[in-house]
């Protein structure tokens, strides 16, 4: 890993918030492809064999390209770190990556906000998958008290391609988020798009998960979970578009609510293609009733019952 | 001793149970014998607190334990199988038999419960307590639950519901496994072999005790009932 010899601090810094936050250390290897911004600057850019990453440092923020090669097949993720150190700020991140044919990559992205107080994070994402490639990516964040972000991420996904991308916002507060994940889906191709979020206080979180199955045979299946505590606010909207022959499409949507929080959920499912199969599942509400009562009969409290329960709706 | 005395309990302008009475004496089995619609799982809900008698109460040890609710009965040592396990995404079995670490258990104990119900530990422990499990796999895993909790007393509601043939011979273990510990087994069933395994039985049709006593004496009244309620049939039991 080449890190920028004026901004050593900044990545120590970095490495130590992975340490208290339990993440993986390991990333910053030099086995593994990575980028790693603070702020507006490159702080540490690393290439291996297959994948190449070109960062340019623009105003507020980073843009960066990443292609993969055809037929790369990797045995570590692809880490994308971004950072944000100070606590108030605006910060814009742009990704444009592509990945060649029958490849098999994973994408790690971290967002670092632990301090932020005031803080704007915008992040834009446009994903090409080649024609028999299988791409995941998670994307996992550490956020202070203060972060609004607004995050869009826009995938094509080319013949018999898979994609599976999950967003987790479960352990900080998520504040002011809005997520919108994207993907346009071809012959044979596959997605899954999960987001799992918990909401406390005065958060307010909109999501947005859309799937366009446009060629033949194309499945997807977007699932989110959101917990809502105190004076939370959420909105989820799960759109499926059957267009091509065969395709089959599943949005599901479970929001918890505890205390005055405010959700709702919109499954929209469209087909204009007779062959098309689209379906949805809901549930809105308290923890089920006779999940908490079986537990408490083994002698947990009402609330360590609701503890468990709401830790594995949230697990990754 | 748990007792319920007296008990009766109405919902919707109806009466579920009437003037229902039951002594359980520790370390006995005990099975709660009747047809569908007895009234038999709302007498496991009133024991474990989940519902209170609308008249009545439920005694432990002589306490007055009607108001208590189930964390504070559980607490006490009861415990209730439910007839049909819940189910619980992103929680696995081994979280979930050691709820979550906070039950004083280690892998050796974990592994000893998942054997005697039948399933490997290798192949469970990390799986999820979710609807990849089939209802037979899931019952075996609640069952295991209730090994683990070596329970004062443990109210099983249709344990063979949703098992295989194999079903006999897992009952036959939990209750020699749950007798070595010193649990008193409420037995919640419409099986006549499986009420059989048990010391007493008490068999409940249309809210009340029709009959109680010896198993093997109870069943056969059972069994000449057809396993129907002789109160809504107008058998007569020479009684």
């Amino acid at each position: 890993m080449v890190i920028k010899i004026d901004r050593v601090k900044e990545y120590e810094a970095l490495v130590e918030i992975y340490k208290k936050e339990g993440l993986d250390t390991s990333l910053f290897g030099d086995r593994i492809a990575a980028i790693i911004i603070s702020g507006d600057k490159i702080i540490g850019l690393n290439n291996v064999e297959g994948v190449e990453i070109v960062g340019e440092e623009i105003e507020n923020g980073v843009k960066a390209e990443v292609r993969i090669a055809d037929g790369t097949e990797l045995p570590f993720p692809i880490h994308l770190c971004t950072g944000f150190l100070k606590d108030e700020g605006y910060q814009r991140v742009i990704f444009d990556i592509t990945i060649g044919k029958n490849s098999k990559v994973k994408f790690l992205s971290h967002c670092i906000f632990p301090y932020a107080k005031d803080f704007t994070h915008e992040a834009y994402a446009k994903i090409r998958i080649g024609e028999g490639s299988s791409v995941v990516y998670e994307d996992e964040h550490v956020h202070g008290e203060g972060v609004k972000m607004f995050s869009k991420t826009e995938v094509e996904v080319g013949k018999r391609g898979r994609y599976t991308g999950k967003f987790s916002l479960t352990k900080h507060r998520a504040k002011d988020l809005k997520l919108e994940m994207t993907a346009e889906l071809d012959d044979y191709a596959v997605t899954e798009l999960v987001s799992k979020i918990k909401a406390v206080k005065d958060d307010s979180v909109e999501v947005k998960e859309v799937a366009y199955l446009k060629g033949s045979h194309a499945k997807a299946n977007l699932k989110t979970t959101v917990i809502a505590f105190d004076d939370a606010r959420a909105n989820v909207i799960n759109e499926a578009y059957g267009l091509g022959d065969y395709t089959k499409g599943h949005v599901e949507c479970h929001e918890i609510v505890k205390g005055n929080a405010d959700v709702q959920t919109i499954p929209l499912l469209r087909v204009k293609n007779d062959k098309a199969e689209l379906t949805h599942e809901a549930s809105i509400g308290r923890i089920n009733e006779a999940q908490l009562m079986q537990l408490m009969a083994k002698g947990l409290t009402e609330e360590e019952a609701a503890e468990l329960i709401i830790k594995g709706l949230l697990r990754e | 001793m748990l007792v319920l005395r007296n008990v009766t309990y109405s919902t919707d302008g109806r009466k579920i149970l009437e003037n229902i009475n039951m002594r359980f004496k520790e370390g006995m089995s005990y099975s709660i014998l009747g047809p569908n619609g007895a009234g038999k799982s709302t007498i496991a809900y009133i024991l474990m607190g989940v519902i209170k008698p609308s008249e009545g109460k439920v005694l432990l040890d002589e306490r007055d334990i009607t108001d208590l609710g189930i964390t504070e009965r559980a607490k006490l040592g009861i415990t209730l199988l439910w007839q049909e396990p819940a189910r619980y995404d992103g929680i696995t079995v081994e979280e979930y038999l050691t709820l979550g670490g906070k039950l004083n258990v280690d892998t050796r104990d974990v592994k000893g419960v998942l054997e005697i119900v039948g399933l490997p530990y290798e192949l469970y422990c990390h799986r999820f307590v979710d609807r990849s499990l089939s209802g037979g796999e899931r019952k075996r895993i609640e069952l295991a639950s209730i090994l683990l909790l070596k329970p004062k007393y443990a109210i099983l509601d249709e344990p063979d519901s949703g098992l295989d043939i194999t079903a006999s011979e897992l009952i036959d273990r939990i209750l020699g496994y749950l007798k070595k510990v010193g649990t008193t087994v409420i037995l919640i069933t419409h099986h006549e072999e499986i009420a059989k395994k048990t010391d007493f039985s008490y068999f409940v049709c249309g809210g009340k005790v029709v009959r109680k006593g010896f198993s093997d004496e109870v069943v056969e009244y059972y069994k000449r009932a057809c396993g129907k309620c002789p109160l809504l049939e107008g058998m007569s039991d020479g009684h």
